[in-house]
């Protein structure tokens, strides 16, 4: 089964960085003044997720 | 385009670089993906007063309010207080960061740096291995801009060292994650700052009050991220406001987040053609999570010493390595230290906490400062926590005792 990946709520993202900063592979960047997850690169840990300060971004079950 | 250096971000460090730069010398260009510099605020907005002593700042519209101490309270509501009139020193400012980081531009613009803004970063432009400049793009236009040395002045997430191959990725539990109203209709009058600690309230962080004058403050939350969960910043700061009678009736200005480096200064903050400060560097206390002054004093010794390099055409390392002694000769060890009491204070639980403000609760600080705090913690704290941290962090002293 192939895992979800972490998506960013635009309408949320407050633009804070955090997620960009502690994301291991590098797969978050700025797309249009937002968070934007590369869906190839992400490997589903969550980490970003749980550092969301405000709960922008989410993939179901992880 | 051609410039001798381009700073890529238009925050304190990159202006502050870029001013000491231009001013000994060099052709320099900033660059800012955003569309005004300081905007939108990604800060607590509290300096200290060290500030005054370097004149970087012209007039006072920068300044919010001036601070008459600090109080500091314990999961039990324990206050230690630290208050200027009983150290006769003085303590900080709540500012307003936009008109502060626009008066830093505007000082670099005096001294001959140009600023773009609008204008994003998107790779560095390469000739095999070396730095020849930064690849950009300016609205629709993609721009070339050819330069000898390159400043990562982009923040905590910074993109240009990592396309430098300089690894500035920071684990979870060297990040604060932060949010922040500034409310105003609110109860409180005074101009302390006021920091709420423990495991409940904020994990691994604290809730701040920094009032911007009267009714009116910025009340932010940073958690340790390894310790967070999905929106939990946001949530235990609602919480925080919505039981605190003072707060809770208050109307919201303002609501941002932000993300805080809590980590040792990076490892390599120079390279050949590149320079790395603020931020991007984790010129940062690990304590506190303020940022500005170390930012401020490590950008003009990276401005002066990439003037240096242009006017002697070595752009190398090594040359460029004056720059990295400096700030470490400035405040790296104190930036170490700090990170090691980070660690020592995570290891603490409530009780403890709550212990160490029973004693610290009459003492009279001599000294207003982190510093000052943490010499008397550490006279305070219990035999056992002080064997434990010894135990577990000896490496890291023995370190920190030979320099």
């Amino acid at each position: 089964m192939v895992k979800p990946k972490a998506k960013v709520d635009i309408e949320k993202c407050l633009a804070c960085c955090g997620c960009i900063s502690v994301c291991p592979q590098n797969a978050i960047s700025w797309t249009g003044g937002k968070a934007l997850v590369d869906q190839e690169k992400c490997i589903s840990c969550a980490i970003c997720i749980r550092t969301c300060p405000i709960g922008a971004i989410s993939g179901e079950g992880l | 385009m051609k410039y001798d250096v381009v700073v890529v971000g238009s925050g304190p460090a990159g202006s502050i670089t870029a001013r000491f730069a231009a001013q000994n010398g060099a052709k320099v260009l900033v660059i800012e993906r955003r569309a005004e510099v300081g905007v939108p605020v990604l800060c607590g907005e509290g300096i200290s007063r060290k500030i005054d002593e370097w004149k970087m700042l012209e007039g006072t519209r920068w300044i919010a309010g001036k601070m008459d101490g600090a109080r500091i309270y314990s999961p039990d509501k324990t206050c230690v207080t630290l208050a200027a009139e009983q150290a006769g020193n003085e303590t900080g400012y709540v500012v307003y960061r936009d008109i502060f980081d626009q008066e830093l531009a505007q000082g670099a613009i005096k001294a001959g740096a140009e600023f773009m803004m609008n204008t994003q970063a998107i790779d560095l432009l390469k000739e095999g291995d070396k730095i020849k400049g930064v690849k950009a793009k300016h609205f629709n236009e993609e721009l070339e801009i050819k330069c000898d040395i390159v400043v990562a002045a982009d923040g905590v997430d910074s993109k240009v060292a990592q396309w430098a191959g300089i690894n500035t990725k920071l684990p979870p539990k060297d990040l604060e994650t932060c949010c922040q109203y500034t409310l105003t209709d609110i109860d409180v009058k005074d101009a302390y700052c006021e920091f709420y600690l423990g495991k409940e309230i904020a994990p691994g962080g604290y809730v701040w009050i920094f009032p911007k004058g009267k009714r009116i403050a910025n009340v932010g939350i940073g958690i340790l991220a390894s310790l967070s969960e999905s929106g939990m910043a946001k949530k235990l700061l609602d919480n925080f406001i919505e039981n605190d009678p003072r707060l809770s009736k208050g109307k919201t200005l303002r609501f941002l987040a932000g993300a805080v480096p809590v980590a040792n200064p990076a490892e390599e903050t120079i390279g050949d053609n590149i320079v790395l400060v603020g931020d991007a560097a984790r010129h940062v206390d690990p304590i506190t999570g303020g940022g500005l002054t170390h930012c401020l004093e490590g950008g003009k010794i990276a401005g002066e010493t990439i003037a240096k390099a242009i006017k002697k055409k070595d752009f190398s390392k090594e040359f460029l390595s004056t720059y990295e002694k400096g700030w470490k000769e400035a405040f790296g060890q104190k930036i170490k230290r700090n990170y090691l009491v980070k660690e020592l204070l995570l290891d603490m639980d409530d009780k403890t906490f709550n212990k160490l403000a029973h004693a610290l609760e009459q003492v009279k600080f001599d000294e207003i400062s982190t510093h000052g705090l943490v010499k008397e913690v550490a006279k305070h704290l219990p035999i056992s926590t002080k064997l434990n941290a010894l135990i577990k962090h000896r490496k890291d002293i023995k370190e920190l005792k030979k320099k």
